[in-house]
């Protein structure tokens, strides 16, 4: 990828976008893919592939995707919210607790987004206006919003909301693939146009690449990364009423530990959360999968499920070194 | 106060004008921070005049211990531009689970608290040594390895518990002068360490690379024996807590650490420490963890359960560093 600033000045460098893509971290990410699936052919045999253990994955991976999509933004723009996680489970949550108290459907889903929105306003408002580190921020929210997760599911802490309409549309499939997973799909390949071909993207990753110079370039980099930051919070909305869709309820633990599973699943694609302007939302796509991948060839396998995070936490560690071997700053 | 001074990075900032910058965050944040806290006691005892009690001083001394130990390693972490340690509970908890599995061998007790600083120390080090060898942010380290240690630990375990029939579990339950006796083991260590780090050539070498690092190599230290030094230090002061932990606990699970991280992290910014580094004061933190260790006592007196205890604690942090990055901005400007 060139970075954001250099294709503001030199546009004429579009046309080696396509092999920048060929040799750049999708490349990559797409070899740990394949890598993954050739392991989980190995490891549990053709059944890997059967049309049930895609759909399995396929409705595993379409939320995580979906959220993935809106908070590529916000790393994009250098502005990592960490708060992502617990902002689904809130969403989860109101969402649920409304269709509960006799709330329609369309109804409850605009006051959980909205709920979100303004979690995602305070987020910005420290950060961007206030300059608040923003990884310590974004844990404080995170820890703010599950407590009044907890709050909100009760002493049973699960609010069961079954809508059936919701739940057979979530559940809809086409061919072995889930509907949501292709909308997730689709939304992913929005994301990249606008990244990699529209003008808000090429003002998204300068400011993350060097917000001086997209300043003095005439780019609102408060703009820019308030609007990142209220992006990401409405992709864990919408995340977060689909899983009272997909699951027919809501639970404290709803998204707990979704944002380190998503971002290290998107820093093995070629995104970092330390700088911004780097990364792609096909690699943050392909990301997911191998996580998706590993995951599913635990569970199937029956390895401990604890398992999964020392996975998470090695790739993360990978994913950071091979982002400083392709550029990325080193630490002194 | 020991609030210690040095040129930012990037600027060029006079030694009296350095000096008149961090005067109220010296000085400033103690009043805030003790301010609040006397306003927080105020307004609980006017609520419930039972607030104001031996009981609620013993549980926030009690909540404070853990907390202030914990705090020390973080604020050595921070000031010495190492930014945050996010491995802090799996360092608490491994530390605790050996002292407990060493006690139930009958291993002298001296032994054994030993032994969980050691462990604390590796741990520490362990870091150090991805951070320093494949120089990478320490934040992204130690999340990670916290993940894959509590990953770990699980394999290993699912419970744990010091054997309270034990000298050790006697002391953790007991109490000094009215005051637990984990207590006083976490102020010996802020006022210690709080008098020392400024005061001392190791102490300051610290300060200079969470300063400016560049300024300091020039200097002729080394960041990465420095980064080695602190991360060990930092590592050991969290095994002293694992020990503090385990004597003063009931049966504890691999995550139970997760708790602390939070104010743990809120009452270094606090303090005063910045996360850029080279800015903080060890002996305020004293304030910011009694500050903080009295908000869950204080929302149980008004009703309100653990659940806005978390809830709180979120927002003060959000407050807190709202405050630290306002307060960098206008030291650059």
């Amino acid at each position: 990828m060139t970075t954001g600033t250099s294709s503001l000045i030199v546009s004429g460098l579009d046309r080696h976008r396509l092999r920048d893509i060929a040799t750049g971290s999708v490349t990559s990410i797409a070899v740990a893919l394949v890598i993954v699936v050739v392991v989980g052919l190995s490891a549990i045999g053709p059944d890997f592939l059967s049309a049930s253990n895609i759909t399995i994955i396929g409705s595993f991976v379409a939320i995580p995707m979906l959220v993935a999509a809106f908070a590529g933004f916000a790393l994009l723009a250098g502005v990592v919210d960490l708060s992502i996680g617990s902002m689904l489970g809130l969403s989860s949550n109101v969402c649920a607790w409304l269709m509960v108290a006799g709330w329609p459907l369309w109804a409850a889903i605009p006051v959980a987004l909205v709920a979100c929105l303004i979690c995602g306003a305070i987020n910005a408002t420290a950060v961007v206006i206030f300059g608040a580190d923003t990884i310590a921020a974004t844990l404080g929210m995170l820890v703010a919003l599950r407590g009044i997760t907890f709050i909100i599911s009760g002493s049973v802490g699960m609010i069961p909301a079954f809508d059936p309409n919701f739940f057979a549309f979530i559940n809809l499939t086409a061919g072995p693939l889930p509907v949501i997973f292709l909308i997730s799909l689709a939304l992913i390949a929005l994301a990249a146009i606008i990244v990699m071909r529209t003008r808000i993207g090429r003002h998204v990753q300068a400011v993350g690449g060097d917000d001086r110079a997209a300043s003095r370039a005439g780019i609102s980099v408060t703009g820019v990364r308030f609007v990142a930051l209220l992006l990401s919070a409405l992709g864990a909305g919408i995340g977060g009423v689909l899983y009272v869709g997909q699951l027919g309820s809501a639970s404290n633990y709803t998204g707990t530990g979704l944002e380190f599973q998503v971002y290290a699943a998107m820093m093995i694609g070629g995104y970092s959360i330390l700088r911004g302007g780097v990364g792609n939302p096909l690699g943050a796509a392909l990301g997911l999968l191998v996580v998706a991948g590993t995951s599913n060839i635990i569970d199937v396998k029956a390895i401990s499920p604890y398992l999964t995070n020392a996975i998470i936490g090695l790739l993360l560690l990978a994913a950071v070194l091979l982002d400083r071997l392709r550029g990325g700053d080193a630490f002194e | 106060m020991t609030d210690v001074a040095t040129t930012t990075p990037e600027t060029t900032l006079s030694r009296g004008a350095a000096f008149r910058a961090n005067l109220p965050a010296g000085w400033g944040t103690a009043a805030v921070v003790a301010g609040a806290w006397v306003l927080l006691i105020i307004v609980s005892g006017i609520h419930r005049a039972d607030f104001l009690s031996h009981q609620t001083v013993l549980a926030i001394s009690f909540t404070m211990a853990i907390v202030g130990v914990l705090a020390v390693a973080q604020a050595l972490v921070g000031i010495s531009g190492g930014i945050l340690d996010l491995s802090q509970p799996t360092g608490l908890i491994m530390s605790a689970a050996i002292v407990a599995w060493l006690l139930e061998r009958n291993v002298p007790t001296a032994v054994v608290v030993v032994a969980g600083i050691l462990v604390g120390a590796v741990w520490g080090f362990a870091n150090a040594t991805i951070v320093v060898v494949a120089k990478l942010n320490p934040i992204i380290v130690t999340l990670a390895t916290n993940f894959i240690g509590g990953a770990v630990m699980f394999l290993v375990y699912q419970n744990a518990q010091a054997p309270l029939n034990s000298s050790f579990s006697a002391f953790g339950r007991g109490y000094f002068l009215g005051l637990p006796n984990i207590w006083w083991p976490m102020v010996i260590l802020i006022l210690v360490v709080g008098y020392f780090l400024p005061r001392t050539r190791y102490g300051r070498h610290m300060i200079a690379v969470g300063g400016n690092r560049f300024a300091a190599q020039t200097r002729g230290i080394s960041l990465k024996k420095t980064r080695f030094a602190v991360f060990s230090i930092a590592g050991a002061i969290t095994g002293g807590a694992g020990v503090l932990f385990a004597c003063s606990n009931g049966p504890f699970a691999p995550t139970a650490g997760a708790t602390f991280q939070l104010p743990v992290i809120a009452s270094v910014i606090l303090a005063g420490c910045s996360l850029a580094g080279g800015r903080g004061s060890i002996w305020l933190i004293l304030l910011s963890v009694g500050f903080l260790s009295t908000v869950p006592t204080s929302l149980v007196f008004f009703g309100l359960n653990s659940n806005w205890q978390q809830v709180f604690q979120g927002m003060i942090l959000i407050v807190a560093v709202s405050i630290d990055g306002w307060r960098a901005r206008r030291l650059l400007k």
